[in-house]
């Protein structure tokens, strides 16, 4: 077979060009935002992701780590009581008002009270073990490097959150929140910080399970008892998503990215659409000469719409490879980008869906393939 | 290609208009191009229409080839009523019997010579080795078996025009017909068109309908017809020594 489609866009790769630029623009402004989205949006469940617990207990009703409220102590003697659980361990998180040593204006930090011991389940990922120990000093902090301008502190300086004093005794890096600064400290210090009389217990419970595997069953096996008061619980899994929806769609940002990728896709398609339609125009005579010689009007949509797909590939192609090396970029610059499987799929489908939109645009002005006016 | 023993024999009708009409409407105006028209084509000659610009020729081409219908009236082609037919049957009948030559050439930048003979092969179902075989002894019969791998850009055009014959011939039709082939040529590559043309007829026994106002082409076919006003004015046998009553107009 005479592979019309490719040798065309070979030989002719100037007249396909805008239209592979197109399709890769396309695909490359996805690529960017959904790392981006996903980077940023990852931060509101760090607390989850970069903790080892299998299974968080909270309040009924919780939609994101940062807006739950106290349940009660006694919580924690009820879900020892489940043979799955090996270790658990209590997490506060208070919202603060912090005030640095230089002028900085009022600035939101998220405390999170944790255990500083050193098999501790919270921020075990992201928390280096002597940092840790060192959050059992009273009133010890610990804060993201890339906070600290922000927060208008030094390492080894002191500020007061809520009123009472802190100092920062280390700096990590990771621990990038969305909407404030994430400030880390002991389950004590957290106490002394939280200023709601209300609070009676604490944020969350936190535990570790013989099997993770287990912690879809556990975590429905937890819930439901009335016992302690109101609690429930999720898996890790579970409640990070939950975290991250509630942020993307309660925020905005992910309806804002639906309407992007919408438009990336229409503009995209826009584009590569006309193109392959000028390209079939520019064939319309050799076309209509194969449907004289009786080469029926099928086989020429095939050819334009293998022409869509190899526009699509290339795109594709480039957009990878241009991809790859931004996201490598926006690593070394501290961006916040992350890129998964199902990211990437998105992506692809998404271009390849452009290509495949265009083509069949394209496939319609071969209704004006007609040879009886080459007789004419 | 064709063996003359099983070619149709030239006393055969392979192409019949039977009281063909046809106009074109553009806005209010309705301009006839066919008029009651009635003719038969014999089959394995090279015939000649010719006639000033405008006259209905190529349109006459067009419906006898099954590329356009007509208002009124029938067309036979090798024995099928083309009026009977849908598109795709008429895609299906040109496929197996038909070629076309244009007077543009109408060759794909991107494929070479031999390419552009094998593309429609490949859709007649052979397989790969006889389209091949097929478009080499093709290429070869109009001279360009040097120049097959060459692309259009490196081809004159004359040989462009050789490449466009060399793609209807390899199909190996009963009908051939050729819309104007050497006006957009000089006189040497004319000239070779037309020997080409010729042969095809009575090598292979297709039946080569060509439509020219070229006086050139006049020697060489076995009938003229002459048209004008869309109606059939005279039909001549230049070279002939038995001339049969066929195709005179009504």
């Amino acid at each position: 077979m005479v592979a019309l489609a490719r040798k065309t866009l070979i030989y002719e790769w100037r007249r396909f060009l805008p239209a592979m630029l197109a399709v890769g623009f396309a695909g490359l402004l996805q690529l960017l935002q959904i790392a981006l989205v996903l980077g940023i949006f990852g931060a509101t469940s760090l607390y989850i992701t970069g903790s080892s617990a299998d299974v968080w207990v909270g309040y009924p009703g919780t939609q994101n780590v940062g807006s739950g409220r106290s349940i009660d102590a006694d919580v924690e003697s009820r879900i020892l009581l489940d043979p799955a659980v090996t270790q658990i361990e209590p997490y506060i998180w208070v919202d603060g008002d912090w005030r640095g040593p230089h002028e900085t204006g009022g600035v939101s930090v998220f405390v999170s009270g944790i255990d500083p011991a050193a098999d501790g389940l919270m921020f075990s990922r992201v928390l280096p073990p002597a940092l840790r120990a060192r959050l059992a000093e009273p009133d010890a902090i610990v804060v993201d490097r890339s906070a600290l301008d922000q927060l208008g502190v030094g390492l080894g300086q002191i500020a007061t959150i809520n009123g009472h004093q802190v100092h920062v005794v280390g700096v990590a890096s990771g621990l990038r929140a969305l909407g404030g600064v994430n400030v880390l400290c002991s389950l004590d210090t957290a106490r002394r910080l939280d200023s709601d009389v209300d609070d009676i217990g604490p944020t969350y419970l936190v535990a570790r399970l013989r099997d993770p595997r287990q912690a879809d069953a556990v975590a429905q096996r937890l819930r439901g008892d009335k016992a302690f008061g109101p609690y429930t619980a999720w898996s890790a899994r579970d409640f990070a998503r939950r975290s991250e929806l509630y942020w993307l769609f309660d925020t905005g940002a992910g309806a804002g990215v639906l309407f992007l990728a919408g438009i990336v896709f229409l503009v995209g398609a826009v584009i590569t659409s006309q193109t392959l339609i000028a390209a079939v125009n520019g064939s319309v005579r050799e076309y209509a000469t194969l449907n004289a010689l009786g080469v029926g009007v099928a086989a020429l949509r095939r050819v334009v719409l293998e022409q869509a797909f190899w526009v699509g590939a290339l795109g594709l192609l480039g957009a990878g490879v241009f991809g790859i090396v931004m996201l490598l970029l926006a690593h070394s610059q501290d961006v916040p980008v992350v890129l998964n499987a199902p990211a990437a799929l998105a992506c692809i489908l998404l271009v390849m869906g452009l290509a495949a939109v265009s083509g069949l645009a394209a496939m319609r002005s071969l209704r004006r393939v007609d040879p009886a006016t080459l007789l004419r | 290609m064709h063996d003359p023993a099983t070619a149709p024999a030239a006393d055969q009708i392979a192409l019949r208009a039977i009281g063909v009409s046809k106009a074109f409407v553009s806005g209010n105006l309705r301009t006839q191009v066919l008029h009651n028209l009635t003719l038969d084509i014999d089959a394995g000659e090279l015939t000649l229409i010719a006639g000033p610009s405008g006259c209905g020729k190529s349109t006459l081409l067009s419906i006898l080839s099954g590329l356009q219908k007509v208002d009124s009236g029938r067309v036979q082609a090798l024995g099928s009523e083309l009026g009977q037919l849908d598109l795709r049957a008429l895609e299906r009948f040109r496929l197996e019997h038909t070629g076309f030559v244009f007077q543009g050439f109408n060759l794909f930048p991107a494929l070479s010579a031999f390419e552009q003979v094998e593309l429609p092969l490949n859709h007649m179902g052979l397989s790969r080795d006889e389209a091949r075989h097929r478009a080499r002894l093709s290429l070869e019969e109009v001279g360009l078996a040097h120049r097959m791998r060459l692309r259009p850009a490196e081809l004159s055009g004359g040989e462009k025009q050789r490449v466009a014959i060399a793609r209807a011939l390899a199909k190996e039709p009963q009908l051939l017909f050729a819309d104007e082939p050497t006006s957009a040529l000089d006189a040497v590559n004319g000239q070779m068109i037309i020997d080409i043309l010729h042969r095809i007829a009575s090598v292979h026994g297709t039946t080569v309908l060509c439509v020219s106002h070229d006086p050139r082409l006049v020697m060489h076919a076995d009938r003229v017809l002459a048209m004008e006003d869309g109606r059939i004015l005279s039909d001549r046998r230049p070279a002939a020594s038995a001339i049969d009553n066929h195709g005179i107009p009504s």
